[in-house]
């Protein structure tokens, strides 16, 4: 598991980001961190989450209020999309059986 | 190679200020941006369209050089110059973008501009251009958890494919796209896994759906059947009085719930009766008399 976490500190140096972005993103819930031995670290796919939230940001200029209502959007997109091939998948399977 | 309208692309005027172009910019890319537009190569496409036609606009020079020569790009002289420039490669800002469906300049503006952009030359890390690759797989291969080494760009990639993915389904392996752009974080693999059918076992979400044939005799007294389900054979009883086309569903014996540890969908056995078709005399003179009664 600890082979999958990265140090925010890390992260934030790479992106050239002050921690407290990190902070706020996850007060607002768009990220979770993991607190080992007093270093905190974010999971692969939670900085697939926090990328997307730098990217947006930089990029778009999108605020924190903006972002969490992007994230809610895009998880709604996912389900959907999931949905849809579910469904997809369940026709496929009408047309073969009749 | 074709002309490409920056003007039009980012449905501007040519005489357009450079306000008007920095909104219709943060207009469209709004719009476009790839993490706005998950799964939407159309978007992705757009967007590395509108970035190279701000590249361009946004910039006094460019755009003095763009306007001048237009359509007739190809006959300056220029060009040629530009072109050895191209050897420097063609890495820029829009690869960080690459994961979202390929993130070079188009061909007009590399023989123009040179590869890769002014802002390429910066000191800003990029990510790497993300990699997909398409898996095909077997449904019982997904029956379990296994792994599975697969060859990507050259390198060999050992990958776990979790029990229970769906047909179609995508999966993210982070880091394993190309390299970085300055130092950049690497790009990430995308794998979409293509199941085939199998003969015998239908999937449908997590349930699986099978036929299984059942002789007269055991449909209408009753008995027992020997099934073949995913993980071993089951017997099961045959009440007396089964119908063609009843099914009885077996919980917990269909398909794995994608990455929940021990949860499995249902089986449903749809019986299928085999009325006998090559009758010697005393059976069917045995169902005559059974007519009869």
């Amino acid at each position: 598991m600890e082979n999958n976490l990265i140090s925010v500190e890390d992260i934030c140096s790479f992106h050239n980001i002050e921690i407290n972005f990190v902070r706020s993103l996850e007060e607002f819930g768009l990220v979770q961190t993991t607190i080992i031995k007093k270093t905190v670290f974010l999971d692969l796919e939670e900085l697939a989450k926090l990328e997307r939230c730098i990217r947006l940001s930089k990029d778009l200029e999108i605020n924190l209020e903006g972002l969490h209502a992007v994230a809610q959007l895009l998880n709604q997109l996912y389900k959907m999309q999931n949905e849809v091939l579910q469904l997809k998948n369940e026709l496929n399977y009408y047309h073969q059986v009749h | 190679m074709d002309y490409v309208d920056y003007y039009k692309i980012l449905e501007l005027k040519k005489d357009a200020t450079a306000d008007e172009i920095k909104k219709a910019y943060r207009k469209l890319a709004r719009k476009y941006h790839p993490d706005l537009n998950p799964n939407n190569e159309e978007a992705n496409k757009k967007f590395q369209q509108i970035n190279e036609a701000n590249e361009v606009l946004s910039d006094p020079v460019k755009r003095k050089k763009y306007d001048q020569h237009g359509k007739d790009w190809q006959h300056a002289d220029q060009f040629n110059q530009q072109r050895q420039n191209q050897s420097r490669g063609r890495n820029s800002e829009y690869d960080a973008f690459g994961g979202f469906g390929g993130g070079d300049f188009s061909d007009f503006f590399s023989s123009m501009f040179g590869g890769g952009g002014a802002r390429s030359s910066g000191k800003s890390p990029f990510k790497g251009q993300d990699f997909t690759a398409e898996l095909q797989l077997n449904l019982l291969d997904v029956y379990t958890t296994h792994k599975q080494t697969l060859t990507v760009n050259g390198k060999q990639v050992r990958i776990t494919i979790p029990a229970g993915v769906e047909n179609g389904q995508k999966i993210k392996l982070p880091g394993y796209g190309s390299a970085g752009v300055n130092n950049g974080p690497p790009g990430d693999l995308f794998i979409t896994f293509t199941i085939a059918d199998d003969p015998k076992f239908k999937r449908k979400g997590n349930d699986i759906y099978i036929n299984e044939e059942l002789n007269l005799y055991t449909a209408v007294l009753g008995g027992e059947k020997i099934v073949e389900t995913l993980n071993g054979k089951v017997k099961l009883n045959v009440p007396a009085g089964t119908q063609s086309d009843a099914s009885l569903r077996l919980k917990g014996k269909g398909f794995p719930v994608y990455k929940k540890e021990n949860q499995f969908g249902d089986l449903y056995v749809k019986w299928q009766v085999k009325v006998p078709t090559h009758l010697n005399k005393e059976q069917k003179e045995l169902f005559e008399k059974l007519s009869q009664l």
